[in-house]
């Protein structure tokens, strides 16, 4: 099991406390490709943000690929993000002043590996997702299909225990959402382990399970539709 | 190392305008510190150089008008000083004063070879005259003891005269005539503004006549250290000569006195006062550069928010943010600062060439040395640290979850 939650409360202290994610459990095996469908406003952002290590929850226990994921310093958390987690955001979120080649590369920095032997790896994602002739260009110069590609090419660099993708579709159109989603369903044939949260169904019926959040629970037993 | 200056250069390149809106208010706080401070570092060598001409330990004292009634005497009365006030003066002080020299002068007398003549008079001196008056030699030698012992007919001329005299030839061993007395020219000084001939004392005051009157005493002390002392050497002139001279010691009209002891101190302090003043001005310049150079890493660090977030989520551990930010923030400041450094050293340079040409003595070698440029490298790396330092502490608390959502 590779995501492990068990009764996670999560809620926002403000006049009126929101109380986002209500005792959630969730269970995802190594190699499954899962999709996180609710509306908006439902917890489904708020479950990507602590299954990806960016936000703290209240009270429950998650374990990812074993480790328990509770009361970290912010050094532990950047560590466990870099080595265990690759983001793939509706935005991209790429960096606008740097290259393809540099933007892929970026996860790499932060570890400490020399410049050389990073572009040489991020080379090799970039050929990957077919983008090895526009290694030189910036965010701008490129499209959004293959923008999203290059944060794809970014997110496996550091050979994550899992995908996490954050509405990846939401800014593309029909025709290059169908592309990307191919680009999952490849990686997760070859074993990737992938969360897609969105409220997009026809990206959801290209996963091979869909978790329903609504109102912070999840309201559907995890089932196999397939 | 390399990998992270690569960062900052490339976000620097990102940034070009902002870059150098910023660069310049550091580089104007630096180039207004460099020439500033090189400036008064002018002054005071133009200062420096002015005094060590100059007998800084004398005081001159003068005859003036007693205004004061005294013992039955009435007010404006004229004190002549006598040649045995020198005596005196050095026996009743003699804690403060290591000598006095009489001066006898003539500010008309007329120096004439056969086919040309020079005016400017000339001045009586024992051989300590040549440095109490902050004259140098440049040729031949001054009066000497047995000059004066044997009243001896020499003369010592001034550069501009000898050059009146004789042309490029050299004046020395040379006859002049001065009051139908032939004199020997046995060298040549140079001063700045005292063009008057040098000869012995005994033989200028046989030329005044050889009475006993004295115009003007040059008193050398030692043993003093501050303007008290100097001040209290002043009043006891006044007491030991207004007894002589029966004038009240509290009428100061009654002697002229220059006291160039505490003029020397007072302005050495003018000085020292000036050089930080300097720095403090400098300092607050800057300051507003580095205010700039703050500012500006505040509003980098909020457009960045987002690049910040991206970072973070992919691993960027706290520390490396911060680090970024305060190095860009001390490469911005000490790459601009050493652009003002360079200007304020070129412009410094310059004034060094005009003053050098237009002959200012007031300034001389307006410079900074190599120390001054440290120190100002160093304030430079700590205030680019110090400008970064919050702009950074607040990138910290930008969580990535919430700078990820800042679109």
């Amino acid at each position: 099991m590779i995501i492990d939650l068990k009764d996670i409360n999560k809620s926002y202290p403000g006049v009126v406390p929101l109380h986002v994610l209500k005792d959630v459990n969730l269970q995802i095996e190594k190699g499954e490709l899962v999709s996180i469908m609710g509306a908006s406003g439902s917890g489904k952002s708020t479950l990507l943000n602590i299954l990806g290590i960016l936000d703290n929850y209240d009270s429950g226990e998650y374990h990812l690929d074993g480790v328990l994921i509770k009361n970290l310093t912010e050094n532990k958390a950047a560590d466990l993000r870099n080595y265990m987690i690759g983001f793939v955001f509706q935005s991209f979120n790429l960096i606008g002043y740097k290259n393809a080649l540099e933007n892929v590369a970026l996860p790499l920095f932060y570890r400490g590996i020399s410049r050389k032997k990073r572009n040489a790896l991020a080379m090799e994602q970039l050929e990957r997702m077919g983008l090895a002739d526009r290694a030189n260009h910036l965010p701008s110069e490129m499209s959004g299909g293959q923008k999203q590609r290059v944060a794809i090419a970014r997110a496996l660099i550091t050979n994550p225990s899992i995908l996490l993708a954050d509405e990846p579709t939401g800014a593309l159109d029909s025709k290059t959402s169908k592309e990307v989603m191919q680009v999952f369903r490849d990686l997760n044939a070859e074993g990737r382990t992938i969360v897609i949260v969105t409220h997009d169904p026809g990206v959801g019926e290209q996963t091979n399970r869909i978790i329903r959040i609504s109102d912070g629970r999840i309201v559907t037993p995890p089932t196999d539709i397939r | 190392m390399i990998d992270l200056v690569n960062e900052i250069l490339a976000t620097l390149r990102h940034n070009k305008l902002r870059t150098a809106l910023t660069g310049f208010a550091v580089s104007w706080g630096i180039f207004l510190l460099i020439v500033l401070l090189s400036l008064s570092r002018g002054l005071v060598n133009g200062m420096d150089s002015m005094f060590s001409k100059r007998d800084t330990e004398s005081i001159t004292v003068e005859g003036g008008w007693a205004h004061k009634p005294y013992k039955g005497l009435t007010d404006d009365r004229r004190i002549q000083l006598k040649e045995r006030d020198v005596n005196l003066l050095t026996n009743r002080n003699a804690n403060v004063v290591a000598n006095v020299v009489p001066d006898i002068s003539s500010d008309t007398a007329t120096i004439s070879t056969g086919k040309d003549y020079a005016t400017g008079g000339f001045k009586g001196v024992y051989p300590s005259g040549l440095k109490s008056d902050g004259a140098t030699m440049l040729e031949g030698r001054f009066i000497n003891d047995n000059d004066v012992r044997l009243t001896r007919r020499v003369m010592v001329l001034h550069k501009d005269n000898a050059k009146n005299l004789f042309g490029d030839k050299s004046p020395v061993g040379k006859l002049v005539k001065m009051n139908d007395l032939s004199f020997t020219v046995i060298g040549v000084f140079s001063h700045e503004w005292n063009t008057k001939s040098y000869i012995p004392y005994s033989t200028a005051r046989n030329l005044t006549g050889g009475g006993d009157d004295i115009k003007k005493l040059t008193v050398s002390v030692h043993g003093m250290s501050t303007t008290e002392e100097g001040t209290q050497a002043e009043k006891d002139f006044y007491t030991t000569l207004g007894k002589e001279h029966q004038f009240d010691p509290s009428d100061e009209s009654a002697l002229w006195i220059w006291n160039r002891f505490n003029q020397h101190l007072t302005q050495s302090s003018a000085m020292g006062a000036l050089g930080v003043a300097v720095w403090v001005i400098g300092l607050l310049t800057m300051l507003s550069g580095i205010v700039g150079v703050s500012n500006i890493m505040f509003v980098s660090v909020r457009e960045r928010t987002h690049e910040i977030g991206v970072r973070r989520a992919i691993g960027a551990r706290p520390l490396s943010i911060l680090k970024q930010i305060i190095l860009e923030s001390v490469a911005i400041t000490t790459l601009f600062g050493y652009i003002g450094i360079v200007m304020g050293v070129a412009l410094s340079q310059l004034i060094d060439f005009i003053a050098t040409k237009a002959n200012a003595e007031f300034i001389q070698n307006p410079t900074v040395d190599l120390g001054v440029a440290l120190q100002v490298t160093l304030v430079l790396v700590i205030a680019g640290a110090l400008a970064g330092l919050f702009p950074a502490l607040k990138s910290l608390k930008i969580k990535p979850v919430e700078a990820l959502r800042d679109e």
